[in-house]
């Protein structure tokens, strides 16, 4: 076992962890916070995207250990309370939500995004969640909200 | 197209009654359910596609530290077989394996690393036999396997029971339609058309992993929680399996599922694993999780389908006659699949307006996964072949295929190939939508001399299950509140949201004062299954009646208290008011009393509680013909359009535009209904046409990690203004509101239309699907 001391959603963590835990595991199993889904553990559904000091990366591909010192923001801390992420709001309302196993992933590489860029095209949206798979939507009504907080 | 009758929250675009916890990253799904001392089970799987087991070693397993069960298949653990409607298959195989990733043996402890490490040192001996994969050589007088020597003796439904054939060992089903004279229809015809299609074997995809967690009670009761969408089904599936009453067993559905799209009915390998290892560690819970491989590789898929066609016309484009043999290449278990082999004959039978008509459905055995149901239900499969062939006549009578459809097309009144008189047909103002909305006729020009642009177009339909069955409680809370308890399953298709709207538009309240229980048998009554694009008009029906039964409730107390007959009032806003005087009214609460030490209570009646079952019998399909007046509950239809850019060089096609209109009856929430088209096209209908394929290689799946079976990603899809979704309302009579439904009837056109641009574009005919780069090139190679 080994000291992890993190940061994640703006609260100082310390744990002890397996070495070989991932941070995917680490946040859903140990913390908690099941937002941030499995859906294959090796990195190709995007299901477990989370914020590392602001990128967004795909959780199950980095060990818990390696976040060491590190800022973790999950779909969890988006929300202000009950006022949701402008984000949330557009997924919501644009009907971007329907099985909602990707929304977490999905709304955390938009948020990623826009963090590095507040005025996307939809190219831009596009080849930023391509990594992130949804079988419920097409895409569609996804792009779309991102778009509609991009373009405010 | 769009009716204007008002209401006040039906045909509104809400948002998904789940969102905001979906969105927060609060909405718990099967896969984050932990319970105190709960174990992790893992499931040991045949690494043969046919072989008997000669004996299973456990010992080394159980030895291992942290493991608390290790079961095989047996008399106490698998007493009996189970099936959707032909019971063929045990939990664990008792005798023989029949496919790559059959379970055997199964083990539950601490962690998922130590029941994975276990599962590793199970010992199975087994005796290897020839196997069968290839759907022609399964279906042979003498295939070289036969997978259920003992077929006819199995125990089958009673409604709808398969047909097995006298000749051919591995048919677990066949089912035939004859109607007029279809050899006469050829001698009249002035040209035959006869062809042969084949689609691929493709998989769900779900987001979520299939998942089940399982614990007998304080009494020993049996409860499960699993990613299923139909709860009353694996009720019935676990008692069968058990031989208990299907009273014994509770079935529990979390509130979020994380997508179905068919695949979360038809095999309870994680309920029934979790459930017979919860037995043996009793009282501890039991996990079963499948990994995304597992996920891939061993549980159900959309089969493979052989389409074989010969279609008579006239010169002037009338089809005098059509002949269909379907084949599903099935698995190992027919599962859901028993009657995909029966039904994938629908969408053929109501396309068109044909006067000799012949068809032969059969479903054969493989040594492959088992079958399952997937969006279409082997109409998409069905209708590959029939829209393919269509285009392939018009071109070949110098017709444009728009005008040869509209021509044929079946239309209010006219008999399909059951003989049952059409009702509640859009097809034709689908087509005419398409057509309009992707400009048809006008050629378009790629920005390259190697980029080919072309149009295609195509026609659907899709049926709804008969006979079908669904009930529904509401009850009105003395706040006004109204709680719906239904067992239908909201996967992400967003049931919930339109059911209530059904609710609220029935007691005039806003959605938010509705809520939806989720299912449970204990709570929830029957359902037949979260399936067939069946929800909106049978459960919808249920509900209208429910709320119907309640509001003759309120009213009855509410006469007394009002001084007027129940018949003259009605409520609104939690109020119930006299419809000639609304002045005259009170609150729902004042019906109650207020207790001492308590809430509120009724002085009679005990709760307000508003109870129906809609039932749709149908009418059985006669055994030779199939003839019926009514073989379905309602039939959707759909028109699609795509416009595809070739590249020549590459191979790669593009779908630059794409259209989609559905005849949905009645869209309860447009908003939901989008979403319906935008994933069944953009997905799933461009994802089975031109990326997806189970790869296998003597029944052992090739790719079964996501990075290799691909499915569309945000940029395999159109942009934005590349696709256009147009809802047509073609009101059902039975239908609630007029509604009929939309899930199931999307993707059914898609693979053709496709196609069909892809002709259109680079003049080269494609019979199998995906159609991938490499056989655009080998094609465009052949044709030079």
């Amino acid at each position: 076992m080994e000291t992890l001391n993190i940061t994640v959603n703006g609260e100082a963590i310390e744990a002890q962890i397996d070495p070989n835990t991932t941070l995917q595991k680490f946040l859903h199993d140990t913390l908690g916070l099941t937002g941030t889904k499995e859906g294959c553990g090796s990195g190709m559904c995007g299901c477990c995207t989370v914020l590392l000091e602001g990128k967004a990366i795909k959780s199950c591909l980095v060990l818990a250990i390696q976040t060491q010192g590190m800022t973790v923001r999950t779909i969890e801390g988006l929300a202000d309370g009950e006022t949701l992420d402008p984000l949330q709001k557009a997924f919501v309302e644009k009907g971007a939500i329907q099985c909602g196993y990707c929304t977490p992933g999905m709304i955390m590489s938009s948020k990623g995004l826009l963090e590095e860029n507040p005025n996307p095209s939809e190219q831009d949206v596009r080849s930023a969640l391509s990594g992130n798979l949804c079988r419920c939507t097409g895409y569609h009504k996804i792009v779309e909200a991102v778009l509609s907080v991009g373009h405010r | 197209m769009v009716r204007t009758e008002e209401y006040q929250y039906l045909g509104k675009p809400i948002p998904n009654v789940n969102a905001v916890e979906k969105a927060t990253g609060r909405g718990k799904y099967c896969t984050d359910m932990e319970l105190p001392r709960m174990l992790y089970g893992k499931v040991k799987r045949s690494p043969y596609a046919h072989a008997r087991i000669l004996s299973i070693d456990t010992s080394k397993a159980e030895s291992l530290s942290g493991v608390k069960a290790v079961i095989i298949g047996d008399e106490t653990t698998c007493p009996f077989r189970y099936g959707s409607g032909l019971e063929d298959e045990h939990v664990l195989a008792r005798d023989k394996v029949l496919f790559i990733g059959d379970p055997v043996a199964a083990v539950a402890a601490e962690s998922e690393e130590i029941a994975e490490e276990a599962v590793d040192l199970i010992e199975v001996a087994y005796e290897e036999f020839p196997a069968v994969f290839d759907g022609d050589e399964a279906f042979r007088m003498d295939p070289p396997a036969i997978l259920h020597e003992d077929l006819k003796n199995y125990k089958t439904i009673a409604s709808i029971p398969p047909r097995f054939s006298e000749n051919r060992p591995n048919v677990f089903n066949y089912f035939r339609v004859r109607r007029g004279d279809a050899n006469k229809g050829f001698e009249e015809a002035d040209q035959v058309f006869e062809d042969r299609y084949e689609t691929a074997m493709i998989h769900h995809v779900q987001m979520e992993p299939h998942c089940a967690v399982a614990m007998l009670d304080e009494k020993g009761r049996i409860v499960v929680w699993g990613t299923n969408q139909k709860p009353y089904g694996i009720q019935r599936n676990i008692a069968e399996a058990r031989g208990i009453p299907l009273s014994s067993v509770r079935m529990i559905i979390p509130a979020h599922l994380g997508g179905g799209f068919g695949g979360r009915e038809p095999k309870m390998e994680q309920i029934a694993v979790s459930l017979v290892l919860a037995q043996k560690s009793n009282p501890r819970p039991v996990k079963v999780r499948c990994t995304r491989e597992e996920q891939l590789s061993c549980t159900t898929t959309r089969a493979r389908y052989i389409v074989e066609i010969k279609t008579g016309v006239k010169k002037d484009g009338t089809i005098v006659a059509n002949d269909m043999r379907l084949i599903l290449v099935g698995g190992a278990y027919s599962g859901s699949g028993y009657l995909t082999a029966r039904n994938a004959a629908f969408g053929p039978c109501a396309n068109y307006k044909i006067p000799n008509f012949s068809l032969d459905a059969y479903g054969v055995y493989t040594n492959q996964r088992p079958c399952g149901s997937f969006r279409g239900f082997g109409n998409a499969e069905a209708l590959w072949g029939l829209e393919c062939q269509m285009d392939v006549i018009a071109k070949g009578l110098n017709m444009d295929p728009l005008e040869f459809k509209l021509k044929n097309c079946i239309e209010e009144g006219d008999p399909n190939a059951f003989g049952e008189r059409m009702h509640s047909v859009g097809g034709k103002e689908c087509l005419q939508a398409v057509a309009e909305a992707i400009e048809w006729g006008k050629k378009t020009e790629g920005k390259k001399p190697h980029l080919k642009r072309g149009k295609g177009i195509a026609l659907g339909n899709k049926y709804s299950l008969a006979p079908s069955a669904s009930a529904a409680i509401v009850k009105v809370h003395e706040d006004g509140l109204v709680e719906l308890r239904t067992s239908t399953v909201d996967m992400g298709q967003g049931s919930s949201t339109a059911l209530s709207q059904m609710v609220a538009e029935e007691f005039k309240i806003p959605v938010s004062r509705v809520r939806v229980l989720n299912p449970d048998t204990d709570i929830t009554p029957f359902d037949q299954a979260t399936v067939s694009s069946r929800s909106t008009f049978n459960m919808g029906n249920a509900i209208r009646k429910a709320c119907q039964d309640a509001k003759e409730q309120i009213f009855a107390l509410a006469s007394r208290e009002l001084g007027v007959g129940p018949e003259e009032l009605d409520t609104a806003d939690s109020r119930v008011f006299v419809k000639q005087d609304a002045e005259r009214s009170m609150h729902i609460r004042d019906l109650f009393i207020p207790m001492v030490l308590a809430g509120y209570t009724l002085k009679e009646g005990g709760e307000i509680l508003g109870k129906a079952t809609y039932y749709q019998p149908g009418v059985p399909t006669d055994p030779d013909t199939g003839a019926s007046e009514k073989p379905a509950s309602f039939y959707m239809f759909v028109a699609q359009a795509a416009e595809v850019e070739v590249d020549i060089e590459t191979g790669k096609v593009e779908v630059i535009r794409f259209v989609t209109a559905n005849d949905c009856g009645k869209a309860i929430n447009p908003l939901i209904v989008e979403g319906q088209q935008e994933g069944g096209v953009l997905s799933m209908g461009i994802g089975s046409s031109l990326l997806e394929e189970v790869v296998t290689d003597n029944g052992l799946m090739l790719n079964p990690q996501l990075a290799d079976y691909r499915i569309p990603t945000t940029l395999d899809c159109p942009v934005l203004s590349g696709y256009k979704g147009i809802i047509m309302e073609t009101p059902h009579r039975e239908g609630p509101w007029g509604a009929k439904g939309i899930g199931e009837g999307v993707m059914v056109a898609s693979a053709p239309a496709i196609a069909n641009a892809i002709h259109d574009a680079i003049g080269v005919r494609f019979h199998d699907i995906p159609i991938t780069p490499e056989k655009i090139l080998w094609a465009l190679r052949a044709k030079a």
